[in-house]
C-alpha cells in the first residue's frame, strides 16, 4: 500500500517524473485541497487505507509510546491527541551547545481525519510497534461487499 | 537515458522506482562539549531495517519501514508516501566515525558522533595578571 502511494501526487504518469516531483514539492498545489490536510511533513502521518472488511488508519508518531496516543471516534472524525517532545531536557554530558537542526516536531498535536460511513466503532482495535499505530476499523456487516449468485433461468 | 532502460522488463522498473523513493526523516542536531548528535524520526522502521554507514566522511541513514499491511489494502489517504526513509550528511573530520553509537527507540534513531580526543573542548583558564 504505501509503495504506489505516489499516484496521489502524480496523477497519471507514474513514470520517473522526478521534474515533476519536485514541481510539486515547491509549488502550491493549484486543486481544493481536503479541509482537514496539512503540509506535508506534519507530525504525526497518517495514511489511510481500505480493505473489503475493514479502513486502517495508520498514524507515524515516532517517539511515542503505546501509552502516550489518545485516539477518540465521533461522528465519524478521528481524532489523535498527544505530546511529544523532541529532545530531552537537558544534555547529559555538560551544557549543550548549538543546535544546528531542528526539524521535528515538538509540542502537543491534535488532529482529525474524517473516516468513511458505515464503520463499526465499537469493534475498532489499535496496535503499535515502532512508533506506528495501527488502527483497525472494521465496516459494519451490511457494508461488506457481498458476491450475488446468478442463478440460472 | 532512455536508450538503456527502455529494454528493461516493466516489472524490474517498478521495483527498482520502488526502491529508490524515499522519505527525508526530519532531523534535529546539536552539539555538546564532547560529541555532535543526530535525532532521526523514523517511525516503522525496526533494528533490522535500519542501516547507518559511514563512507569516508559521509554519513547515510537509511531505513525500511516493516507494517503489516493486509492483502489487498488501497489507500484512501496517504501522508507517507514511501516506505523508506533515507537521508545524507557530510561529517566534518574531527569527528571519530570508528566510535559512533546509535540507539534506536520508538521510532526514534539517536546518533552520537564523539569527537576526536584532541578536538574536545577545554575550558582555557584566564589568570589574573
Amino acid at each position: 500500500m504505501f509503495g504506489d502511494l505516489r499516484r496521489f501526487d502524480t496523477g497519471a504518469s507514474p513514470g520517473l517524473d522526478w521534474f515533476r516531483n519536485w514541481l510539486d514539492d515547491i509549488l502550491q498545489e493549484g486543486g481544493p485541497a481536503d479541509i482537514r490536510s496539512v503540509p506535508r511533513g506534519s507530525y504525526p502521518m497518517i495514511n489511510v487505507g481500505r480493505t473489503d472488511e475493514a479502513v486502517r488508519v495508520y498514524v507515524l508518531a515516532a517517539g511515542l509510546g503505546a501509552d502516550d496516543l489518545e485516539v477518540s471516534v465521533q461522528d465519524n472524525v478521528l481524532t489523535l491527541r498527544g505530546r511529544r517532545d523532541a529532545l530531552p531536557a537537558r544534555g547529559e554530558e555538560g551544557d549543550r551547545r548549538p543546535c544546528f537542526r531542528r526539524e521535528r516536531f515538538d509540542g502537543e498535536f491534535a488532529r482529525s481525519v474524517a473516516l468513511p460511513e458505515g464503520l463499526d466503532v465499537e469493534r475498532a482495535e489499535a496496535r503499535y510497534h515502532d512508533g506506528v499505530f495501527e488502527i483497525h476499523l472494521p465496516k459494519r456487516e451490511e457494508l461488506k461487499p457481498r458476491r450475488i449468485e446468478i442463478q440460472a433461468a | 537515458m532512455n536508450e538503456v532502460t527502455r529494454h528493461e522488463p516493466q516489472a524490474d522498473v517498478a521495483a527498482r522506482e520502488r526502491r529508490s523513493l524515499a522519505m527525508r526523516p526530519p532531523v534535529d542536531i546539536y552539539e555538546e562539549d564532547n560529541a555532535l548528535f543526530v535525532v532521526a524520526d523514523m517511525p516503522g522502521v525496526t533494528r533490522d531495517g535500519l542501516s547507518v554507514e559511514v563512507d569516508g566522511n559521509l554519513l547515510s541513514i537509511e531505513g525500511e519501514m516493516h507494517i503489516d499491511m493486509p492483502e489487498g489494502i488501497a489507500a484512501t489517504y496517504a501522508e507517507a508516501q514511501a516506505q523508506r526513509y533515507a537521508r545524507r550528511f557530510t561529517l566534518s573530520h574531527e569527528i571519530d566515525t570508528a566510535a559512533i553509537e546509535a540507539r534506536l527507540e520508538n521510532g526514534v534513531l539517536q546518533l552520537r558522533l564523539p569527537k576526536k580526543e584532541m578536538h574536545r573542548s577545554r575550558r582555557i583558564e584566564i589568570r589574573a595578571a
